[in-house]
């Protein structure tokens, strides 16, 4: 597959925690617009993959290369790689007592907008903003003034994460596990608030270990994460099928190295 | 409810008997004399008796130390006997057959495996009566596996070069006051050395005895593990009730060289005095170890005896990636005072210590820990974590949390947290509403309460501080 | 005695007022006491070079100062500027008394045990008392400024009594300009069922050097809220003692100190608890940075007949800098069983999830840093009852923040 028109590419990659192998030799083309879900058993590496790209302390790449539209994600400091348009919606979203949510959006917003060469927004203005993504995730306006996540339920969490990722506009969302604890109704909140950003700029990488969460975010393509890389991909049909027969038939299936896209 | 515990902590001390040993005892007094006769008695070396003479003249100059929570009357070290042993020992026994009878009754009274069926236990025992080692069981059998373990006093001779470079090497002379004064007058006590890579076959343990009137006993205990090497060593102490208060300065040295373990296990049991406080043992210890890269080192105590405690077996954890634990168990009731805890002195990087520590107060005792938690500047992601738990029984006793946290490494983390809680009435009406006696009910609390330390233990000796506790609480409820 | 010391009381005699017995009560002790060295354990991690160095004298002729204002607050004004008394509020709200005349409270509320506090008692020579009467609220919060100009040596000495049933809020702030040295102690007697909100505010940083004490003592359901907030300086040593003398009184301290530089401070905080049923709650946070040292020693004191004592003590530390140091010391000291007591300390960094939280959101790691240390000074600022308050040292701090080298 070219280069040419694809927004994340990861070849061959290999990456470890703690001198231990996770990642072992995962490939995966995404485009502009796609949405692409990974699916796989606990301990696959599923969230190891988010931590890898985004480029989190401790997760060691030793082999491979991932761009994002074309840049070298892997060279890339923590937040340089936020603001080249990854953003990663966490599975347990950290509380950060003291730095109210308001304030850290907004520095958040203000480093991507200078990274765009945009003017930052002035406090009203970005109040304003603020409140409308409120609204769209469904978090009372009062949230802003608390802590980051501090005494969030679970669900307000991943509404809170949403938020950000209305705000940042980022071009790469990867949700991880962003369906886990939540009952359907916060889960189609959720969902709508993702559906509501796709657009044909912007990719998704649905992280889930059930099918469930497809039904309200229809991905373009699935995959299944098995030991660290991808053993089998197909369409939305593919979720259906794992849903039905759980994970352990692939392991009867001999391991395939290449995509079947 | 009260009254019930306090009833139970009334209890007899078990090993409060005095033995009809004959034995040859200096006259009370220190001075440069006692120490040359304390020399000539054990034969020593010219070095050794430099060495002593340079401690006693360090410690003329040393003032005893008043920081502890913990209120005495003051040694008189002139009218204390700088050395006591068993006439019989004159001529040293061979083997356990040789041992004066007497003797072997007392340690059979404490229930010490010196005898033969006993030995099945399979853990290799070095007795110290007073100021003499009088046996050393096992000894061939570790030898096979290349493990010294013998009394300090034949170590000097035998092993002059592994005494001169490690005899302290961990407590310098000028540490404290205490423990320069054993270093000036130290008797007996044991040695061990466990060569590289070895795992030390069984347990070693070492039981001492204050039997003497107006003694002082002053062992001291030096384990060199090698390279790669583990070892697990166990400690118990008892003394006859007596009125007046006897000095115990003990000092231990511990070296853990590269990748090497050492556990070392202690169940104090001196006695206490009586409940008005009149006697008992004066508990002045100095243990320290050192860890080299990789080493580990693990002090867990049961302390439970002593009128007045003032330890802090500790660890210097030099080495990179070494590690340091302390779990302490201390009972005190009637009129004890324990000012007990620990030092970790993180100085390699990514060292790691722990420390778990439990007081029970009861009677009209004090019980503090004091611990000092220390990561040098070049402790690189070094960890410390501090449990102290203390637990009060009754309204007349106090229980005292004295933690110095001191960092100097941003990278390194240290958590210290400490609690302080009663047996309530609410846990003791449960248990008596189940049918449980309340003797039993307060027994089980406090073992629950002191579990994580206990399981620290080696199993033997898990068993006896469990029933040393119920013992130490026995009719402390009704 | 030290030769400063020795200085220090020659000018003993000068004062001639309504204290006179105290003052010669505790010069005797004063004479008695050893000067402390690294052995003595309140001062075992700060020595007092600084103060023995000092070049600070009592001054005859001061120049004018003024207090900074406050946006939003309107204070009523107590103002010493080189240990001299040189502004009152013209008008007192009914109920409130200020004088200066003698007062029983003085030098009996602050332990003996303080060795400054013992000069402050020897030195200070405009005590002022303030009395709010019985049931009286007084809404105006008084403010004690203590000017410094430079080169001067002052010692002032507040005694506050809240009659039963009234309430009261004192700010206690200090600033000082080049080398100067300061004791500013304080006594407070807040009565049965009364209430005090305090504040204690020491900004000043550089060459100051000061070493002063905030004592308070609680009568039947007396409610106490304070909070303080230090930044180092030469040497700076705050003694606070809150002593629970009546059932259900209850006592929140909240105390936040900020080091960078060289800067040396030193909070000593003591809880006596005499009396049964009374609670405390004390959350206290520091951050040190560069080549500062900070050190921290909480004493809790359960005494035998307070049963039924609620007592907690948190105290949590950054440390920014392989130079800097953090030295704490929580300390229980429990002579009653039915009694929840608990202290926890840590000394760590920042926390590296929630750094790489605000990176992934774009923030860089420096404003990260940043923004997570403010935070974790903020959660205590939050707590301050006084908005106003809250408003004026927020953006002093984060100034500060933006100062520190945080690495």
């Amino acid at each position: 597959m070219s280069n040419e028109n694809v927004l994340l590419s990861i070849k061959d990659l290999h990456a470890s925690v703690e001198e231990k192998n996770i990642i072992k030799g995962l490939n995966l083309d995404i485009k502009p617009g796609e949405v692409h879900a990974i699916m796989g058993p606990n301990g696959a590496g599923k969230s190891t993959m988010g931590y890898v790209l985004s480029g989190r302390d401790g997760y060691t790449v030793d082999s491979g290369s991932a761009s994002l539209a074309g840049e070298d994600l892997l060279d890339m400091d923590v937040e340089d790689r936020a603001r080249a348009g990854l953003f990663l919606a966490f599975q347990y979203p950290v509380e950060i007592p003291g730095v109210s949510n308001l304030e850290f959006l907004k520095v958040s917003v203000d480093a991507q907008r200078e990274a765009r060469g945009e003017e930052s927004l002035t406090s009203a203005e970005f109040l304003k903003v603020a409140k409308e993504a409120c609204k769209q995730v469904n978090l009372p306006v009062s949230f802003l003034k608390r802590g980051v996540n501090e005494g969030f339920s679970g669900g307000e969490k991943k509404r809170n994460e949403i938020m950000q990722m209305i705000l940042l506009k980022p071009k790469l969302c990867i949700l991880d596990e962003t369906d886990s604890g939540l009952d359907i109704d916060a889960m189609q909140v959720v969902a709508n608030g993702v559906n509501s950003q796709r657009s044909s700029e912007r990719s998704f990488i649905v992280v889930t270990h059930y099918q469930r969460l497809l039904d309200y975010i229809k991905p373009d393509f699935v995959h299944v994460l098995a030991d660290g890389k991808i053993v089998k991909s197909g369409d939305a049909s593919l979720a259906k099928e794992l849903e039905e027969q759980g994970y352990a038939w692939l392991q009867t299936e001999p391991k395939e190295d290449e995509l079947e896209d | 409810m009260t009254e019930q515990i306090d009833k139970a902590l009334a209890r007899e001390y078990e090993a409060g008997f005095v033995s009809a040993v004959e034995s040859e005892t200096f006259e009370p007094g220190l001075n440069e004399d006692v120490i040359r006769r304390i020399s000539e008695v054990k034969g020593e070396p010219e070095w050794m008796l430099e060495w002593r003479l340079k401690a006693f003249r360090v410690w003329q100059e040393m003032e005893e130390p008043n920081w502890a929570h913990v209120d005495y009357e003051k040694v008189d070290f002139q009218a204390i006997s700088y050395y006591s042993a068993p006439k019989s020992m004159k001529d040293k026994p061979k083997s356990l057959d040789e041992v004066d009878p007497e003797l072997l009754r007392t340690y059979e009274k404490l229930g010490i495996p010196l005898v033969e069926q006993q030995m099945l236990a399979g853990v290799a025992v070095d007795a110290v009566f007073d100021s003499v080692s009088v046996v050393t069981t096992f000894r061939e059998k570790l030898e096979e596996a290349g493990v010294i373990f013998c009394p300090i006093s034949e170590a000097v001779h035998k092993y002059p070069e592994l005494l001169k470079k490690y005899l302290g090497s961990v407590v310098p002379t000028k540490d404290n006051f205490f423990a320069a004064l054993n270093c000036a007058v130290f008797t007996d006590g044991s040695f061990v050395y466990i060569p590289k890579g070895v795992r030390c076959p069984m347990e070693l343990s070492t039981y001492f005895r204050i039997n003497e009137q107006n003694t002082g006993q002053f062992e001291r205990t030096l384990i060199i593990a090698d390279e790669g090497s583990h070892v697990s060593y166990l400690e118990g102490c008892t003394a006859p009730q007596r009125d007046e208060n006897q000095l115990h300065a003990a000092v231990v040295e511990l070296v853990a060289l590269d990748d090497a373990e050492i556990k070392y296990s202690t169940v104090q049991n001196w006695y206490p005095g009586d409940e008005e406080g009149k006697g008992g043992i004066y508990n002045f210890v100095t243990k320290r170890g050192i860890c080299h890269t990789n080493a580990k080192i693990s002090w867990t105590q049961v302390e439970t005896g002593s009128s007045v405690t003032w330890k802090y077996p500790s660890c210097v954890l030099k080495g990179d990636n070494s590690i340091g634990e302390f779990y302490s168990v201390a009972l005190t009731r009637g009129r004890q005072q324990a000012d007990t805890g620990t030092k970790m002195i993180h100085i390699g990087k990514n060292t790691k210590s722990t420390i778990i520590s439990k007081g029970i107060s009861a009677g009209k005792s004090n019980n503090s820990y004091r611990g000092l938690v220390r990561m040098n500047p070049g402790a690189q992601g070094a960890r410390n974590f501090t449990q102290c738990d203390s637990l009060l029984i009754g309204d007349q006793c106090g229980a005292h949390t004295f933690p110095y946290v001191e960092s100097r490494n941003p990278s390194a983390i240290v958590e210290h947290e400490a609690t302080t809680s009663k047996v309530s009435d609410d846990q003791m009406f449960l248990c008596q509403q189940r049918g449980i006696d309340p003797e039993k009910a307060v027994s089980m609390i406090v073992n629950g309460f002191c579990k994580e330390v206990f399981k620290e233990l080696p199993m033997e000796f898990a068993v006896e501080a469990g029933k040393l506790l119920e013992i130490s609480l026995e009719g402390s409820v009704g | 005695m030290s030769e400063w010391l020795q200085q220090a009381i020659a000018h003993a005699d000068s004062i001639q007022d309504g204290f006179a017995e105290q003052r010669s009560a505790s010069l005797a002790l004063l004479k008695d006491t050893k000067w402390p060295n690294r052995k003595t354990e309140a001062w075992k991690y700060t020595p007092l070079r600084a103060v023995e160095r000092s070049s600070a004298v009592i001054k005859e002729d001061s120049p004018e100062l003024m207090p900074q204002s406050v946006l939003g607050a309107d204070f009523l004004e107590l103002t010493f500027v080189d240990g001299q008394l040189v502004a009152l509020p013209d008008e007192l709200p009914d109920g409130l008394t200020i004088t200066m005349q003698e007062s029983s409270i003085f030098a009996t509320i602050k332990p003996e045990r303080h060795l400054f506090g013992l000069v402050n008692d020897v030195l200070a020579s405009d005590i002022v008392i303030v009395t709010v009467a019985e049931g009286v609220q007084v809404e105006q919060p008084i403010r004690i400024n203590n000017l410094l100009s430079s080169g001067a040596q002052a010692h002032i000495r507040t005694v506050v009594e809240l009659k039963p049933k009234s309430s009261l809020a004192v700010v206690e702030t200090s600033e000082a300009h080049g080398n100067t040295l300061a004791t500013a102690f304080t006594e407070y007697l807040v009565g049965a069922e009364a209430k005090l909100e305090h504040y204690r505010f020491a900004l000043q940083t550089d060459d100051n050097v000061a070493v002063g004490g905030s004592h308070f003592k609680l009568l039947e359901k007396a409610v106490l809220n304070s909070s303080i907030i230090g930044f180092g300086s030469q040497l700076q040593r705050i003694d606070t003692d809150i002593i629970h003398a009546g059932e259900k009184a209850d006592a929140k301290l909240n105390a936040i100190y900020l080091l960078d530089g060289q800067e040396l401070f030193d909070l000593h905080a003591t809880v006596e608890h005499e009396v049964p049923n009374c609670t405390t709650e004390e959350n206290i946070r520091g951050i040190a940075a560069d080549r500062s040292r900070a050190v921290f020693n909480g004493r809790i004191h359960i005494h035998r007949d307070a049963q039924k004592t609620l007592a907690e003590l948190n105290n949590r530390n950054l440390l920014l800098s392989d130079k800097a140091e953090i030295n704490t010391k929580p300390e229980l000291e429990i002579y009653a069983d039915d009694v929840r007591c608990a202290h926890g300390a840590t000394i760590a960094e920042i926390d590296k999830k929630a750094l790489y939280y605000l990176q992934t959101r774009g923030v860089s790691k420096s404003q990260a840093q940043l923004m997570l240390s403010f935070g974790f000074i903020n959660e205590l600022i939050d707590q301050m009852p006084n908005a106003e308050l809250a408003e004026w040292v927020r953006p002093i701090i984060r100034d500060r923040f933006a100062q520190m080298e945080v690495k």
